[in-house]
């Protein structure tokens, strides 16, 4: 019968489609995929993108994310080594490398993320409070050698405007917040090997003083900040002295220079004048104390003066003198 | 005899008439005609579904059944539909931006969705003389490989944000709290710049950074006075400075004016008193050479020349003897006598 023939195709229709979706599986690019059987895993983990198929009922399948994850840690008070109380909070970068043993081990990424936390975290805790405060803060040595570039130049005074000098002692590293860091990630690497998860990086995202060190730390900031106002008053009032006394050094310079210069040239000039006279003198002295004293007489007599002489005056003599 | 609902073949029969019925259709139009409206229906949906458009900022990855099936650029696209194709849009010519330390839209201090971190917790840092500093700043970042940008990492943005905080309080962790204040802000957003951009490959994410700015930086509120203290200090350095330079202007051109004056009163002086001798010389000599030639009688003119002019000055003449003492007495309250030698 022809409508029977119909019926039986639909319904066959129908059940290959459920057997097709049922058996049929997309993988996206982002995604591994494990199948199961009953339970027990079959075959290795599938990575490549595309349709795929499994035996329908039977089989399962588990989707992993293949692309890099995210871990946050919750903020731990950890106190260093040099016993300073601070918050760590750390971020890690994560990936199932394999997918079979993360099915067999943790199975959900909620799990594997409780299994972070306590990894990460106690390595976090061993590492940082097994070093000083600045292994975690600095990464290198190089602001030592600002500082001191800086209090060189300022002894010699040639600490430019804007700039100030730093106060205090700055601790040298060992190792530093990126060697940490590598620490921490090397100290999980090996528990997280065995979930099947691949740590990529593990990040010092924040550090910060704990809320009752923090109000020390700003008191010291605060005195820290004066001392250095203060050094900065004082230079300035140092400098402003060093001018001051380049006045008076200067000016004594300058006078007594101009001073030594002038007396030199008018005594040269002097000399010149006494040679001149004596050369001229000395071709005929007589003659010239005659005319010097006729000069002098005529120089030193004022009109309208009245002359007393004693009768042995030399002048007198003079006066009667053909 | 059986009941007519138990008889399998009429059961059948029954239900396949039902069925017949269904598929008659109840308007009495052909069953072509149905099977081409329903079929252009389909087409209809499927072609609706099938074409898209791409904006022009942004780029279309496409995965046919998961896979990736290539990448399209802006304008008009068709695609498998039905779910086959998957379409996933990345604004690849926008440039992003994320907020560090501080939130453009108003003073809200509550953290970003999916972050645990408030702004003014992204903002403290600890500079490397273990002062703390409070520094906002922005990333700004092109999605450079779509392709990368959504297969490679899950969480981007978090990614970034999460990289960005720990590289700039690497690079602040390396200065001193003056310095990420103030001088070294342009040195501290380019070397954070690179930092991060250099973490970010190493997750091969298919971003790049354009630019990382640092916006504010401030000492914490408690600790500003003493900051605002110190910049005061500085003002009060210069000041003094100033003042003492200001005092050296004055006094020192002046001094070095009054030095040359006086250097150049002693060249006068010279030059003077060089030239009068010069002169008195020369007259001398050529008195001299004319009186030689007749010695006697020029003496004589001169002498009485010399006598006349003088006798003319006189208002008059006193000769005393030379015994006598105590002269002067009488002429108290006259001038002194000038030119008197004794």
């Amino acid at each position: 019968m022809r409508a029977e023939r119909n019926v039986w195709a639909l319904v066959s229709g129908v059940f290959l489609t459920i057997l097709l979706f049922a058996s049929a599986y997309r993988v996206q690019e982002w995604d591994q995929v494990i199948i199961t059987q009953f339970g027990k895993p079959v075959g290795g983990p599938i990575t490549a993108a595309g349709l795929h198929f499994k035996l329908p009922l039977i089989q399962r399948i588990w989707r992993f994310d293949k692309r890099i994850l995210n871990w946050d840690a919750n903020p731990n008070q950890i106190p260093t080594k040099d016993k300073k109380y601070i918050w760590v909070d750390t971020t890690a970068r994560w990936r199932m490398t394999d997918p079979l043993l993360f099915l067999q081990t943790v199975q959900t990424e909620e799990n594997a993320r409780s299994r972070l936390d306590g990894i990460i975290e106690a390595a976090t805790r061993d590492i940082i409070s097994n070093y000083n405060l600045v292994e975690a803060v600095r990464n290198s040595d190089s602001i030592i050698a600002k500082v001191k570039l800086k209090r060189d130049m300022a002894t010699r005074g040639e600490l430019p405007p804007g700039e100030e000098e730093g106060i205090g002692e700055i601790e040298p590293i060992v190792l530093g917040r990126e060697k940490l860091s590598e620490m921490i990630i090397e100290k999980a690497r090996a528990g997280l090997k065995e979930l099947g998860i691949q740590i990529i990086d593990v990040q010092l995202r924040r550090i910060a003083y704990e809320a009752s060190v923090e109000s020390k730390v700003f008191e010291r900031m605060i005195s820290e900040r004066q001392r250095i106002a203060q050094k900065i008053r004082s230079v300035g009032l140092g400098e402003q002295s060093k001018i001051r006394g380049k006045i008076t050094r200067d000016l004594q310079q300058i006078e007594s220079e101009a001073y030594k210069r002038s007396e030199t040239l008018r005594g040269a000039a002097d000399a010149t004048a006494i040679r001149n006279y004596a050369a001229a003198m000395n071709s005929d002295p007589e003659f010239y104390e005659f005319l010097r004293t006729l000069e002098a007489y005529k120089k030193a007599l004022p009109a309208d003066t009245r002359l007393i002489l004693s009768a042995d005056s030399e002048f007198l003599e003079l006066l009667k003198k053909k | 005899m059986p009941e007519p609902w138990e008889d399998p073949e009429e059961e059948i029969k029954d239900l396949l008439d039902s069925v017949r019925s269904r598929f008659k259709n109840p308007l009495h139009l052909p069953s072509a005609a149905i099977f081409v409206a329903a079929a252009s229906a389909f087409m209809a949906l499927a072609l609706l579904t099938s074409v898209y458009t791409v904006k022009p900022e942004e780029k279309a990855v496409i995965l046919r059944l998961g896979r990736y099936a290539g990448t399209k650029g802006p304008g008009l696209h068709v695609r498998v539909p039905f779910g086959i194709d998957q379409l996933f849009k990345v604004a690849t010519e926008t440039i992003h931006q994320e907020e560090f330390g501080f939130r453009s839209g108003g003073d809200s201090n509550e953290p970003f969705v999916g972050h645990r971190l408030t702004p003014q917790e992204e903002s403290a840092m600890l500079t490397g003389d273990l002062n703390v500093a409070e520094v906002g700043w922005i990333v700004q970042y092109k999605i450079s490989d779509p392709r990368k940008y959504l297969f490679n990492t899950r969480e981007r943005i978090k990614n970034m944000r999460d990289v960005s905080q720990s590289v700039l309080r690497r690079v602040v962790g390396d200065r001193e709290v003056s310095e990420a204040l103030t001088t070294g802000r342009v040195e501290i957003a380019e070397e954070a710049h690179r930092l991060t951009q250099e973490v970010l490959d190493r997750y091969d994410m298919g971003v790049k950074i354009v630019t990382i700015k640092l916006q504010d930086a401030n000492p914490p509120e408690s600790v500003k006075p003493a900051f605002n203290e110190v910049n005061a200090a500085k003002q009060e350095q210069e000041k003094a400075i100033n003042q003492a330079e200001r005092e050296y202007n004055q006094v020192i051109p002046e001094a070095r004016g009054k030095a040359e004056q006086l250097v150049r009163d002693a060249e006068g002086y010279a030059m003077a008193v060089v030239n009068r001798s010069q002169g008195d010389a020369s007259r001398f000599k050529n008195m001299l050479s004319a009186y030689r030639t007749a010695p006697s009688v020029t003496k004589t003119r001169l002498h009485r020349e010399a006598l006349e002019e003088l006798y003319g000055r006189f208002k008059e003449v006193i000769i005393v003897d030379k015994n006598v003492n105590g002269l002067l007495p009488i002429y108290q309250g006259l001038q002194a006598p000038a030119g008197e030698k004794r």
